[in-house]
């Protein structure tokens, strides 16, 4: 049996032979919420899938969830949210919002699957929140990665919202530990935003992932 | 309607029209019950082991070479032959086990009138395309008046329309000339086109019968030695006319390229349609998709001619029962794309239930003009809608059509009341109107359904809560807030809710349905 190394090694002799076309270099998909645009660089990155891990409870994870959709409404951009256990609660008309309202888990992924390979919209986002941890843990790694080669020929962009760090090829994880008082149900939302902390806690190069696949 | 004429025609003639247009019929229904792939579909040198009726004939070669034979409707006699079945001794009129013991490897086709005069106008709508002057001569042959037609050279745009004719099933010949009659024999004689100049060679060297004079004058012409074109145009035109009349004139002028016929224009049927009936009833989904996507080929093709868009399918399928099962398919941007309007016809009958096996399949389509909008530089567009209103169809069929869509509050005070939207194709430019509330507190994540739960009060406050999801001490609660409504109707509903914070670290929104304290609790649902 051959060493982990050599097959480390193999890979990269492979991808040196057989470059692939998407391996060029990514641009950002703007969400226009400034917290997470200034944190990525300028936006979340197009072919790529991005990890928000949101392990509390009660910790903003909706907050951030209505401000990436409403700031692409002003936007004027399409977002798509797949909503893993149909929990999503709308605070106001989002005419530029396709929710998907999935009863499971296998559910949602095949959703998420058809849309990335549709390719219109840009961005996708897969709410697995409030999904049931056994469930979750059910998901191949394989699943994961065919997303993420869909969104890179498609050079469309996956944010998969987890409790749990389950998406195993996403190239950007960002976490939040922040925790919600019962006094936060009567302030704005605008100072809300501003305790909630995101932090890159994982970021991969495509090269690198692509090794791991 | 009359058009007077001198100058270029050309003709398009298909040979044993009646005879090809079985076939055609009969290779398709054949290959799609045989579920041939579609890319051995040509009709370019096919070869197949097509029988046709009764499992006739031993050989597998398909080629027009072998003894082929065109019986009528009831499919007792012999119409129409080719030149193969002709060789072997076979006549029209003869019945059809007379014509199989003269050839026992002779494939017979029944006639169908019906997709005889389908093709026909196929046939129309194709040449229109490079004239607006054509005339229907016959069946299987077009005559095009190419007047104003500036290019000199015909060639290209003959081999365009052959090969256009190639692939919807039909193998033809075109010929030019500088009248009608000529340029019909030359079609005749083509190989696969032929032109035929005013003083080309070819046409002294044709013969006089070419253009069918009345056999009196025939004999006469015979008699002094004439049999050709050339021979007859050396003669002095106004002896001629004094020596032997009017037709004797007309013929002369025809021959020398002078026709003074006139071509009764037509204009081509403005319906797109294909049809077929089985006769094989059909009971899988395979060989009707195979017939969908050649009768989309097939229309796609004759609205290319006409420079349109197909906007709308309509299909039809004829069930063994009597029952007609009917629908439309609007398709969202007009196409002629053929691999997208499969797409959708195909999403429509994967989904279809018959209660019989299918008999008859009709194809319709409505063309459009192209839409003339341009997209928002500042609007992002979806990059190909058809392809989305798909997706579309598809994640419908997997979460339920309510459970997909753009999501719209109803003006209630009621919790959870929306409706969701389906979008439209003017999605991609819809206009953002920012009428946003005021947004306080964090967003909720609402458990559908609630989940029931047991709440402990104390002192009419909760203070504990357990339920098969969540449990645990609560350690902080606000509320009542009582909302009700549709008091006036049997629709009347109440509810009062509570915001809670659990020991887990967790706030929950948790409700009593009804009035009393008596009644059920629910979990509606985590802030987030």
């Amino acid at each position: 049996m051959l060493s982990s190394s050599k097959i480390i090694e193999l890979r990269k002799v492979l991808a040196e032979r057989f470059p692939r076309q998407s391996a060029t270099p990514s641009l950002c998909i703007p969400t226009g919420w400034a917290p997470l645009d200034s944190l990525l660089g300028g936006g979340l990155p197009k072919g790529a899938i991005t990890q928000l891990l949101i392990p509390n409870i009660s910790s903003g994870g909706a907050i951030v969830l209505h401000e990436i959709i409403e700031a692409m409404q002003e936007l004027s951009r399409h977002v798509a949210l797949i909503d893993g256990r149909d929990c999503f609660e709308p605070l106001a008309d989002h005419p530029l919002l396709l929710w998907i309202r999935c009863n499971s888990v296998v559910q949602a992924l095949k959703a998420t699957d058809l849309l990335l390979r549709d390719g219109n919209l840009s961005l996708v986002i897969l709410d697995f929140k409030e999904s049931l941890e056994k469930e979750l843990r059910k998901i191949p790694g394989s699943a994961w990665y065919r997303l993420q080669r869909i969104t890179e020929e498609n050079r469309n962009t996956l944010l998969a919202i987890t409790r749990h760090p389950i998406v195993s090829s996403a190239q950007i994880t960002i976490s939040t530990s922040h925790r919600l008082l019962i006094d936060d149900l009567s302030r704005q939302r605008s100072d809300l935003v501003k305790f909630i902390s995101l932090e890159i806690t994982r970021s991969r190069t495509r090269q690198e992932y692509q090794y791991v696949s | 309607m009359y058009h007077n004429i001198t100058g270029c025609f050309a003709v398009l003639y298909i040979p044993f029209y009646a005879l090809q247009s079985a076939r055609q019929k009969s290779i398709l229904e054949k290959s799609a019950l045989e579920n041939r792939p579609l890319n051995q579909l040509s009709f370019e040198g096919i070869k197949t082991d097509i029988p046709a009726l009764g499992e006739r004939g031993n050989s597998d070669d398909m080629s027009f070479d072998l003894p082929a034979a065109l019986l009528n409707s009831d499919g007792v006699h012999v119409l129409e032959l080719n030149p193969a079945a002709e060789q072997a001794g076979i006549q029209p009129g003869m019945s059809t086990s007379q014509a199989i013991a003269r050839a026992p490897g002779l494939l017979l086709y029944r006639r169908s009138p019906s997709n005889e005069q389908q093709l026909q106008q196929t046939l129309l709508q194709l040449v229109y395309r490079y004239s607006p002057l054509i005339e229907e001569s016959a069946p299987g042959i077009c005559t095009l008046d190419l007047k104003g037609k500036r290019i000199r050279k015909h060639q290209p745009w003959l081999r365009e329309l052959l090969a256009q004719l190639r692939a919807i099933g039909f193998e033809a010949q075109a010929g030019t000339g500088p009248n009608p009659e000529i340029a019909l024999q030359a079609a005749k004689i083509a190989d696969p086109i032929l032109e035929i100049s005013g003083d080309s060679a070819l046409l002294q060297s044709l013969a006089i019968e070419s253009l069918e004079p009345s056999p009196f004058l025939l004999d006469i012409l015979k008699s002094w030695g004439i049999r050709t074109l050339g021979a007859f145009t050396r003669l002095p035109r106004e002896e001629i006319a004094e020596r032997l009349g009017l037709e004797a004139l007309s013929l002369w002028d025809r021959a020398a390229g002078r026709s003074a016929k006139v071509l009764q224009l037509v204009q081509p049927p403005e319906t797109f349609e294909e049809s077929i009936d089985f006769d094989q009833h059909l009971e899988t989904l395979e060989p009707l998709l195979f017939i969908l996507r050649r009768f989309l080929e097939n229309l796609s093709l004759r609205i290319e001619s006409v420079y349109l868009l197909i906007a709308e399918l309509r299909l039809t399928l004829i069930l063994d029962d009597g029952e007609k099962i009917v629908r439309i398919l609007q398709i969202p941007v007009p196409t002629r794309d053929v691999e997208t309007l499969f797409g959708i016809a195909t999403q429509y009958l994967e989904t279809l239930q018959a209660t019989a096996p299918v008999t008859g399949f009709h194809l319709g389509v409505t063309p459009s003009r192209p839409a003339n909008h341009q997209f928002d530089l500042f609007h992002g567009g979806l990059k190909d809608p058809n392809r989305f209103f798909q997706t579309l169809a598809r994640l419908a069929a997997l979460v339920g059509n309510e459970k997909v869509g753009i999501p719209k509050r109803i003006d209630t005070h009621k919790p959870d009341s929306l409706q969701m939207l389906i979008p439209k194709l003017s999605w991609s430019l819809t206009e953002v109107k920012t009428n946003v509330p005021p947004k306080t507190g964090p967003g909720l994540r609402r458990y559908r359904p609630g989940i029931i739960a047991r709440v402990e009060l104390n002192d009419g406050k909760p203070v504990l809560m357990h339920s098969s999801v969540i449990s645990g001490r609560i350690l902080e609660a606000r509320g009542p807030w009582k909302l009700s409504g549709n008091w006036w109707d049997r629709a009347r509903w109440e509810t009062r809710e509570w915001d809670i914070a659990l020991d887990n670290g967790g706030i929950y929104r948790i409700a009593q349905r009804g009035t009393t304290l008596q009644d059920q609790w629910e979990v509606v649902g985590v802030y987030d």
